[in-house]
């Protein structure tokens, strides 16, 4: 195994730890039992730092130690698989503003990176909202079938995940402008 | 603010269902999502109740553990019947206050989908509460392995967990060791506007990961001083052992799957 490929394991590994805690500490700091957390911070960042690939593993191994840590709930097959295998996998998708943020960065413009840092963590979390907003329709429509299960599910999810996007987009730009060796990994080590 | 942190909520224990291997724990806990769907009346949610109950006492798990991991979806549980009650509209008129019209039909369906939610949640509760998370991860490892045919990174999944869960109390000593020294700086992350706290965060995150990465690299020079190249051929320090315990307990749900088809409507 080479070591860039062991050091990308590695990365994720840790990095999707500081995401768990991340979204445990947010249960303390903001509002009371919401889920408005900085869990999306280290995936955007290892999917800027290594691309698709790490950003997608970030979220995977963050959506299964949810499960480990008994903090998922399962309570449709569908449902269980998209909240906790799917929804925190898509936001590694943020990897696709990377060559974007990069070139900005060797250029030197702050404005061009702050615009696609923020274009990444909202794109990545719209797809978490998109995958969380399919598993609570699952949820929803047996006990209301035909009823405006979209807009319950909706109203749920995005009532804490607008919130943690925009909260995402801002923090990630904040950190990455304000120490952009954190997303340039070396490759000559 | 991080005493109340725990990672997990594995409850060590040596009662039936804690010696139990975690594959066929892993097994019995996915089949039982699918099976619990076959129960549609009173009879076969009564049996799904009654061996719910089994496995909790099996367990040895206090309650108040149980009850606790209900928290966080009591409100949904509590909405899901609420809208089966207000929104099926067949059977007898069992009660009416003005608009508030409750259903025979409706109540019966409200109960039983709160009856199904308790009893998944009790379970998947008690595999999380019985195992700990790196032997799930073990588990998982070994159940995934046909996997592999279809290129699925079954081990370097099962490495990334585990160093995981190796370094997640490290990070959360590390996390509080940041906090409680921004906050003897005067920066607090728990008080004040959102645009403060928002700012506040940023002197936490950049030491955590400025840290985490040094970390990785000397875990990644670590394990390549010490050869390590992938999952061809390597033994393992935590051995699974399946003994009858185990083919009982699958055994087992295969009987309640087929007694659920028997006595379903």
């Amino acid at each position: 195994m080479n070591r860039s490929k062991l050091l990308l394991l590695i990365e994720v590994a840790i990095f999707a730890g500081i995401g768990l805690v991340l979204d445990m500490l947010s249960i303390n700091l903001w509002f009371q039992g919401g889920s408005i957390s900085l869990v999306m911070v280290p995936i955007v960042l290892m999917s800027i730092r290594w691309g698709l690939v790490g950003g997608l593993s970030t979220g995977l191994i963050i959506g299964i130690l949810q499960i480990l840590a008994g903090r998922a709930y399962i309570l449709y097959p569908a449902q269980g698989f998209l909240d906790y295998f799917i929804a925190f996998t898509v936001v590694g998708l943020a990897a696709l503003v990377r060559h974007k943020v990069l070139q900005a960065r060797n250029e030197q413009r702050k404005g061009k990176m702050i615009t696609y840092i923020v274009l990444g963590a909202v794109f990545g979390g719209l797809f978490r909202l998109i995958t969380h907003v399919i598993a609570g329709v699952i949820f929803f429509s047996e006990a209301a079938e035909g009823k405006n299960v979209w807009i319950y599910s909706l109203v749920y999810n995005g009532g804490y995940m607008i919130p943690s996007i925009i909260l995402t987009a801002i923090v990630c730009s904040i950190i990455f402008v304000a120490a952009p060796r954190l997303i340039e990994h070396r490759n000559n080590v | 603010m991080m005493e109340k942190m725990i990672f997990g909520r594995y409850i060590p224990g040596d009662s039936f269902v804690h010696k139990l291997d975690p594959r066929s724990k892993l097994v019995f806990v996915f089949l039982f999502i699918a099976i619990v769907f076959l129960a549609n009346n009173a009879v076969t949610y009564a049996v799904i109740l009654a061996f719910t109950l089994v496995t909790i006492l099996l367990s040895r798990i206090r309650l108040y553990f149980l009850i606790n991991g209900l928290k966080p979806i009591l409100f949904l549980l509590i909405f899901t019947f609420l809208l089966h009650i207000f929104f099926t509209k067949e059977g007898d008129l069992l009660w009416k206050w003005q608009f508030i019209e409750v259903y025979e039909e409706g109540l019966r369906q409200g109960i039983f989908i709160s009856i199904r939610f308790l009893v998944l949640v009790f379970v998947t509760s008690i595999l999380t509460l019985t195992t700990s998370p790196i032997s799930i991860t073990d588990g998982m490892e070994v159940l995934l392995n046909p996997f592999k045919r279809f290129k699925l990174p079954v081990h370097e999944l099962a490495l990334m967990m585990s160093i995981s869960l190796r370094f997640i109390p490290t990070l959360m000593d590390e996390t509080d060791k940041i906090l409680k020294a921004q906050m003897a700086r005067g920066s607090d992350i728990s008080t004040g506007s959102i645009k403060e706290r928002i700012k506040a965060v940023v002197p936490l995150l950049i030491p955590l990961f400025v840290s985490a990465f040094k970390r990785a690299e000397d875990l990644a020079v670590a394990m390549e001083v010490r050869g390590y190249r992938g999952g061809e051929g390597r033994t393992r320090y935590r051995q699974l052992k399946w003994d009858w315990r185990d083919s009982l307990v699958i055994v087992t749900l295969g009987i309640l799957a087929l007694l659920l088809w028997w006595l379903r409507s």
